[in-house]
């Protein structure tokens, strides 16, 4: 049902966003499922046009930046490897990232990100939700602030999925208070979420006959009542339905050989090649876990043996990326809740360090070959102008055609930045 | 010609206090009218204005004051009869109703059958239940279960317990009570371990008795005065805390129970903006300070713990009870309006004050009048959540149809003017659909045995009801409250094995009754009554005569399965409209 709301009559970007945000009628977010009923048609269009899409690689603990990004070899806390130069001349990164080095050219590297929050319980939401000002309200994760302002893409398919190590299902507590609908759908281990795969017992025909039957009922409960609650409810049908359209994306056997050996056996580079495969297919926001880099012991030997595997599964994701000229449009973002201490533990470990640590990105409009911002000769402190997470959020969503300066989500009657208002894109990392 | 009456509790609820006014007096005396109110609060007792009891009934006073401020908003007209009953048994029984209780509903001809069935609802076999299963959504938030909780619900809705009853057995609990043992269950879920990295989460303990118990959500002033709501001080959330920083779970018993250190000083805090170092009492919102009571080393307990006999003793000065004293009372305005307000939204699809568990003085209500009227009147009926639940299901704002004919934009949802949709609970959804696929019936239960029973003697049902409750229910932690369906669910529906089992011919179901009828007319008649609690339109009649032509047999029954399903899955179906 058509019928028009204030925020119909006259739209900024501003009052756009700030309607879907509203969403009573924007059920399923602001894809182009829900849109129709909800928008003038030219900014249904320019959403729609919107082809944008993020890759986030996550590591979970806290992926040292000593060992990675911002190496300080030969200093007190520089630890045993060594630095290589990559193909940004001048710049070094660890021995540890041999193939990263050498796509140093096609990414950018902020070395001077300084956040708040050294425990993980707390400094994962507060990264993952850009850390905006306190308002009350608990903010959604990045994932599922993409999916409220963005929705998904024309692909229909979620706007949001989230592949991890072990368990899968929805995960609604990312959506903050969005409401869970904007939440994550997360495929465990990459497998395809429980009863994707329709049973013998029903025939595609079958199936087509019940699917136009709950339709047109429908359509038909619909008629004259408040549209919010069918709109979800078809939503969740549409997306599954779309969902099954894509059952390859899980059959492993129709990988390449290549691209397996390319991206890695380990679950990171399993999961890595899903999310290539994902985002080929159209999902607005994916993001890719790895859990297990809080090296309070042994920290050593853990990047050994964890950096390459990052190493040859996010060279190979932005090798594909490039030569697919999906850089254009997918902006990636390597990062974790923190980074780890200079100081070195007396279990030969690093603990939590939010004062100076690194975040790299690329693609959808960010100025690649740079890098932003630098660190003490000792790595305890950031020596340029320091940039919280805020800034970054500013960055990417404007890097993905949002202007996060202006545009907002409405809680109830409640504006709310969509990013910290305090804080402002990063230019140099922009082109 | 009229009265103002009303009255009002000292904070402990020992001394009440009535009052009677002419309206007359009070109308025309402004002044008087302030003082009364002043008088109001400073008894302690809710800060309502004098409220006129004596002539008009709550759901005539819930038409009056809804219909003043929805103003020129278009209304929907009365819901019909089958809206109605569907409406109602899904709140007040938790089901749909049986396509048998549909036909007899529309074909009585009384003109008082809606009182009559609400009546008989509120007196029913299924109303423990779906307030057993409501609550426990409720207070809960899905953190999980314990056979000890459900009889301790169960026991206090069979026996309509008042609120104040219930509230004060789930913060100070009563080992000795076999019945109501349970309720400390409320306390000791929230005192485990939600993984072998976190700590038990005390913080979140406090601030879910704010939420749940008084509709004020203290989290955020944890570690300083709330940033954003003035209302909320550290305070506030301190002289809370140490309740239950007092207390821990009691070990070594088959049901759930908590004891109490004996609290010898006030608590220090300060807040990490200003460092100021304070302390504070007991603070129980919306009742105040309760000064802690010191006694000499050995003469604390008023019956000594006895450790061989395990016996944990009984304090003289206990502060969980005195949190139950003081939150569950009457004389505090914050614990009947989270009730009320909570009720409202249950059966009117919106709360007076949404977010249910931010009541503070920026966030007023919709209709600031009428929720002071509910909690007064909830009071004085000593708390009694059965009456309270039959007055609203009487108001006519209750009773107004989700659909809007004609023309033009539908009013805003504050305005009550067209009935709110409601989300299902996964209980809900449970029930009503081993109701509308004919397994209850199939089960051929003696008359008089609940639901309950049949499920649970029938291993395959029993499996499908978990699975339902997995599916449908939000995860732990997490209110339901909005809307939410998922793409699980949808696909859970879609493909599940058991769930299709429903919908295919077995002796005494949904689709053998109507595959045995040759008459596609009334099989239509039949599978709409039996689904979606209504007659069919003419257009459904249409699709059901187009799917059904010239099918006879297996052919036939399939059909019949792909029109269940697709009501099933309908939103008409999965809401509660």
């Amino acid at each position: 049902m058509s019928h028009c709301r204030p925020w119909e009559h006259g739209w900024s970007r501003r009052r756009m966003l700030g309607a879907l945000a509203a969403g009573s009628a924007a059920a399923g977010g602001a894809g182009a499922a829900g849109l129709g009923g909800l928008l003038q048609p030219a900014v249904a269009d320019e959403l729609a046009r919107n082809d944008k899409q993020i890759l986030l690689i996550w590591l979970d603990g806290g992926m040292s930046q000593l060992e990675s990004w911002d190496p300080k070899p030969n200093t007190p806390f520089g630890g045993p490897f060594r630095s290589i130069p990559t193909t940004l001349p001048g710049i070094h990164v660890s021995e540890l990232m041999p193939k990263l080095a050498r796509q140093m050219k096609r990414l950018a590297l902020v070395r001077s990100m300084k956040t708040e929050d050294a425990n993980h319980s707390s400094g994962v939401p507060k990264i993952m939700r850009g850390h905006p000002r306190n308002r009350g309200v608990t903010y959604p994760f990045f994932g599922s602030a993409v999916a409220k302002l963005m929705g998904p893409t024309a692909s229909g398919l979620p706007p949001y999925v989230w592949v991890k190590p072990g368990n899968g299902g929805f995960i609604s507590k990312h959506a903050g208070f969005l409401g869970a609908r904007y939440g994550a759908l997360a495929l465990g281990d990459g497998k395809p979420p429980a009863n994707l795969v329709r049973p013998d017992s029903i025939t595609s025909d079958a199936d087509r006959v019940r699917q136009e039957l709950r339709k047109k009922f429908n359509r038909q409960f619909a008629d004259r009542r408040r549209g919010d609650f069918n709109e979800a409810n078809s939503y969740v049908y549409d997306v599954a339905q779309t969902l099954m359209k894509h059952v390859e994306l899980f059959d492993e056997k129709q990988l390449k050989e290549t691209d397996r050996q390319r991206y890695g056996t380990h679950d990171l580079g399993r999961h890595a090649l899903l999310a290539r495969r994902l985002i080929e297919a159209g999902v607005r926001f994916v993001q890719v876990t790895s859990y297990g880099w809080d090296t309070h012991g042994d920290n050593f030997n853990s990047h050994a043996s964890r950096m390459p595997k990052v190493d040859q599964s996010i060279s190979a994701l932005i090798e594909d990326l490039f030569d697919r000229g999906l850089d254009e449009r997918v902006l990636v973002v390597v990062m974790a809740e923190f980074g780890r201490t200079p100081r070195i533990n007396g279990s030969v470990g690093r603990d939590h360090w939010p004062n100076a640590w690194s975040v790299a990105m690329t693609g959808c409009g960010i100025r690649t070959g740079t890098v932003v911002g630098e660190t003490l000769a000792d790595g305890t402190d950031v020596k340029s102008t320091p940039y919280d997470i805020g800034h970054m959020f500013h960055t990417w969503f404007s890097a993905v055609g949002l202007d996060s300066a202006e545009a907002q989500y409405m809680n109830g009657t409640q504006p709310l930045p969509i990013a910290h208002d305090d804080m402002h894109k990063v230019d140099e990392l922009l082109i | 010609m009229g009265y103002y009456t009303g009255s009002f509790m000292s904070p402990d609820g020992r001394r009440g206090v009535s009052w009677v006014v002419p309206r007359q007096f009070l109308d025309r005396k402004p002044i008087m009218r302030r003082w009364v109110f002043l008088c109001a609060i400073s008894l302690g007792g809710s800060a309502a204005p004098a409220v006129d009891a004596a002539d008009e009934s709550l759901h005539a006073a819930i038409d009056r004051l809804i219909d003043a401020q929805a103003g020129d908003a278009v209304r929907a007209p009365a819901a019909d009869d089958a809206e109605f009953l569907r409406r109602v048994m899904l709140d007040l029984a938790g089901r749909i109703p049986t396509h048998i209780e549909t036909s007899r509903f529309l074909d009585d001809k009384s003109s008082k059958k809606r009182d009559v069935l609400i009546d008989s609802l509120l007196a029913g076999q299924d109303y423990p239940r779906r307030m057993q299963e409501l609550f426990h959504a409720m207070l809960m938030e899905r953190r999980g279960d314990h056979v000890e909780w459900t009889k301790f619900l169960r026991h206090a809705f069979a026996k309509n317990l008042p609120w104040d009853q219930v509230a004060r057995a789930m913060l100070a609990p009563d080992s000795g009570d076999e019945n109501l043992r349970g309720a400390a269950y409320f306390l000791t879920a929230r005192l485990t371990k939600e993984g072998a990295m976190a700590p038990v989460d005390v913080p979140g303990l406090t601030r879910d008795v704010g939420r749940l118990l008084a509709g004020v959500d203290l989290g955020c002033a944890q570690c300083h005065d709330h940033v954003s709501i003035d209302d909320y001080k550290q305070v506030d959330f301190q002289g809370l805390h140490m309740i239950f920083e007092n207390m821990q779970s009691r070990r070594g018993d088959s049901f759930p129970a908590v004891t109490e250190r004996v609290m010898k000083k006030d608590k220090e805090f300060q807040s990490v903006f200003t460092m100021d170092p304070r302390t504070t009492g007991l603070r129980i919102p919306g009742a105040g300070d309760v000064p802690i009571q010191t006694f000499p080393k050995g003469e604390e307990y008023s019956v000594a713990p006895d450790r061989k006999a395990k016996t944990p003793g009984v304090l003289k000065f206990s502060p969980l009870k005195e949190l139950a004293r003081g939150l569950a009372a009457r004389g505090n305005p914050l614990f009947a309006r989270n009730i009320v307000n909570r009720l409202w939204f249950v059966m009117m699809g919106r709360g007076l004050v949404e977010p249910l568990d931010l009541f503070h003085s920026a966030n007023p209500p919709t209709h600031p009048e009428l929720l002071e009227r509910l909690a007064t009147e909830f009071t004085a009926h000593d708390f009694d959540i059965k009456w309270l639940l039959g007055q609203l299901a009487r108001s006519e704002c209750y009773q107004r149809s989700s659909r809007l004919p004609g023309e033009g934009p539908l009013p805003d949802a504050t305005t009550y003017a067209v009935a709110n949709q409601k989300r299902l609970s996964a209980e809900q959804l449970f029930w009503s659909t081993m109701i509308a696929t004919g397994e209850i019936s199939r089960m051929k239960p003696k008359p008089g045995t609940g639901l309950e029973q049949v499920v649970a003697q029938t291993e395959s049902l029993a499996a499908l009801q978990k699975q339902f409750l997995k599916t449908f229910a939000n995860p732990p932690r997490e209110p339901e409250v909005d809307f939410a369906p998922t793409v699980k669910g949808a696909l859970y529906l879609m493909h599940d094995e058991k769930v299709l089992e429903l919908l295919k011919p077995r002796t005494g179901n949904l689709i053998e009754r109507l595959s045995s009828m040759k008459d596609t007319k009334q099989a239509a008649e039949a599978l709409f009554l039996a689904v979606v609690s209504r007659r069919p339109s003419g257009s459904d009649r249409e699709a059901v005569e187009r799917l059904l032509e010239k099918k006879e047999g297996v052919a036939r029954a399939e059909a019949i399965g792909q029109l269940a399903w697709a009501l099933l899955t309908s939103t008409e179906f999965c809401v509660n409209h």
